[in-house]
């Protein structure tokens, strides 16, 4: 496993420094450290930068855990192995945030979010729902998986509904 | 059950909820004055054990190592165990079980359990930053998800699937803030909500609204517990623990399953009903979390209170209100007392013991009550806990 290319290195901040402006402080930030010097689910990010959606299975037993992990929840073998998931689904139920936003999606008010029956899986994922406005969605909608940027070099992943 | 002891609470009291302009540290002064003075044969050295229940004292209170500053700022040196509980919403709950099994197990002999939280920050925004910490983080909480929109969604499907109604949804409300009419510690006690005018207010995260939603509040509150041979020093209406049950289901909402259907609570609540040896028709009372309306329509069904899906009609029927099959939420609820996350669970049993004693006011008394239950869940309904207090030792 090695860092992806053509990607700043790691942005922590050290030695009395301070994090760049763009990356709020730690207990602030809720995005995940997504390096491989912080967490041993890296290669789930360098996925989302090349447009997979993946996760984790347990080679002994089969288990399929979301989120991905580092150990088996069922069995506790520790060498999983990554494969790729479905990246469209259908809306299983869905809200919006039309107030109370956490600091940093204050902007982004009103936003809808649901969760997504991933196709021919048994996996449903929560998350952010871009497109159509939530006054326009319906349980059953089609969305397809989206990664994005973060503007500090860091990635994630949200869903979008079809126009 | 034969080799552990009785424990009973033998009173109570909760500070003033709302938005409040005192620190943490000093709602736990407000706590302990509220305690003795509700318990006037409790001295601080028979306090052997303090259990602190609070939720985000780090976040909201930029303060960690809370169970020494609890025991000081209330004016106690615990010299058995002290410790502070930990599970989001239901913080509080955890005090009380963890001083239940300490005394029942015989480590302590008089324990009180407060539950403390300060929610109301300068920035409301970082406040809900916090609660958004209380789901999974880097993989629910990135995406915008608080309690709001995952409730929301709780409620959407329970529509889809059983036919609930906005009106069923805003007549828990409605009711919850009637019964914080008659308990002025409540954050809502002076504010009146009628189904219609709950209907109007701002959709908050569709389908809820802003009455759908219990608050971001600060309060405190404790309790006592004592073992059996205590008891009659301090009180002449004790209210006994008679059964306690929890369950844990999952954590990430990809693990939820069905979001309408609450086998975690139906698994606390058949083990706490086994240990009273009582079914849910023999409550009298109970104190459910009700952190939102649709939250105390399915806990109806999944305490076996009403057959699955039947919630609404339930709270359309009166059949939780006075006069019906039990009253639910008579202190008035989170939704009208605020839901301070470390306080409420502790405050539920405040209310338990004056309903078991006879002595809250009329218009929220659940007449000759001999048996209640109180529920909490935390974070997204992924653990339940549950206690049945009884009237009688056995």
């Amino acid at each position: 496993m090695s860092a992806p290319a053509a990607r700043s290195p790691p942005v922590l901040p050290r030695e009395g420094g301070t994090p760049p402006p763009e990356r709020p402080p730690f207990l602030l930030d809720f995005y995940p450290l997504e390096e491989s010097n912080q967490t041993g689910l890296s290669r789930f990010y360098d996925g989302l930068r090349e447009g997979r959606l993946t996760t984790t299975r347990c080679p002994a037993d089969g288990t399929v855990a979301w989120p991905p992990r580092t150990v088996c929840p069922k069995c506790h073998h520790g060498n999983l192995e990554w494969i790729d998931l479905p990246r469209s689904g259908t809306l299983y139920a869905f809200s919006a945030v039309l107030a109370g936003a956490p600091l940093g999606m204050e902007a982004d008010v009103p936003f809808a979010v649901g969760l997504v029956d991933l196709d021919g899986v048994p996996v449903r994922l929560f998350g952010r729902l871009a497109g159509r406005p939530w006054t326009d969605l319906a349980i059953g909608d089609r969305v397809v998986f989206e990664p994005f940027d973060l503007p500090d070099g860091r990635v994630f992943y949200r869903f979008r509904t079809a126009p | 059950m034969t080799d552990i002891r009785r424990v009973a609470v033998v009173g109570g009291a909760t500070a003033k909820f709302g938005i409040r302009p005192v620190t943490w540290a000093e709602l736990a002064q407000e706590a302990g004055q509220a305690l003795f003075a509700a318990v006037p044969a409790l001295r601080t050295e028979d306090v052997d054990s303090l259990f602190v229940g609070a939720a985000e004292p780090e976040r909201f209170a930029f303060q960690s190592h809370v169970a020494p500053l609890a025991a000081e700022q209330m004016g106690l040196r615990p010299h058995r165990i002290l410790q502070r509980t930990e599970l989001a919403c239901a913080s509080g709950q955890s005090a009380i079980r963890s001083a239940y099994a300490a005394i029942a197990a015989g480590l302590s002999d008089v324990a009180v359990a407060v539950g403390i939280e300060k929610m109301n920050l300068p920035s409301m925004a970082e406040a809900n930053t916090s609660m958004a910490c209380v789901m999974d983080r880097p993989w629910d909480g990135a995406h915008g998800a608080t309690a709001p929109p995952f409730f929301a969604m709780v409620a959407q499907r329970h529509m889809r699937e059983f036919g609930t109604t906005e009106d069923q949804l805003a007549a828990v409300s409605a009711k919850n803030h009637r019964f914080a009419n008659s308990n002025p510690t409540a954050q809502f006690f002076e504010k009146t909500f009628a189904v219609e005018k709950l209907k109007r207010l701002p959709m908050i995260a569709p389908p809820l609204r802003l009455g759908d939603c219990s608050s971001m509040t600060d309060g405190a509150a404790a309790v006592v517990l004592v073992a059996e041979e205590r008891v009659r020093q301090y009180t002449d209406t004790p209210a006994w623990i008679r059964g306690t049950g929890q369950y844990s289901d999952f954590h990430n909402l990809a693990n939820a399953g069905s979001l309408t259907e609450w086998k975690g609570l139906a698994h606390a609540s058949r083990e706490a009903f086994r240990r009273a040896g009582i079914g849910p028709t023999d409550l009298d009372v109970a104190e459910v979390h009700d952190c939102f309306t649709i939250s105390e329509i399915i806990e109806y069904e999944a305490l076996g209170l009403c057959p699955p899906g039947a919630g609404g009609r339930f709270i359309a029927d009166g059949r939780s209100d006075r006069g019906g099959d039990l009253v639910v939420n008579p202190r008035g609820g989170l939704l009208g007392c605020g839901h301070p996350l470390g306080a409420t669970g502790i405050a539920q049993a405040v209310e338990m013991f004056q309903q078991l004693a006879g002595t809250v006011p009329k218009e929220r008394r659940a007449d000759d009550a001999r048996w209640g239950l109180v529920h909490n869940l935390s974070g997204s309904a992924n653990v339940h806990s549950v206690m049945i207090y009884g009237k009688e030792a056995s």
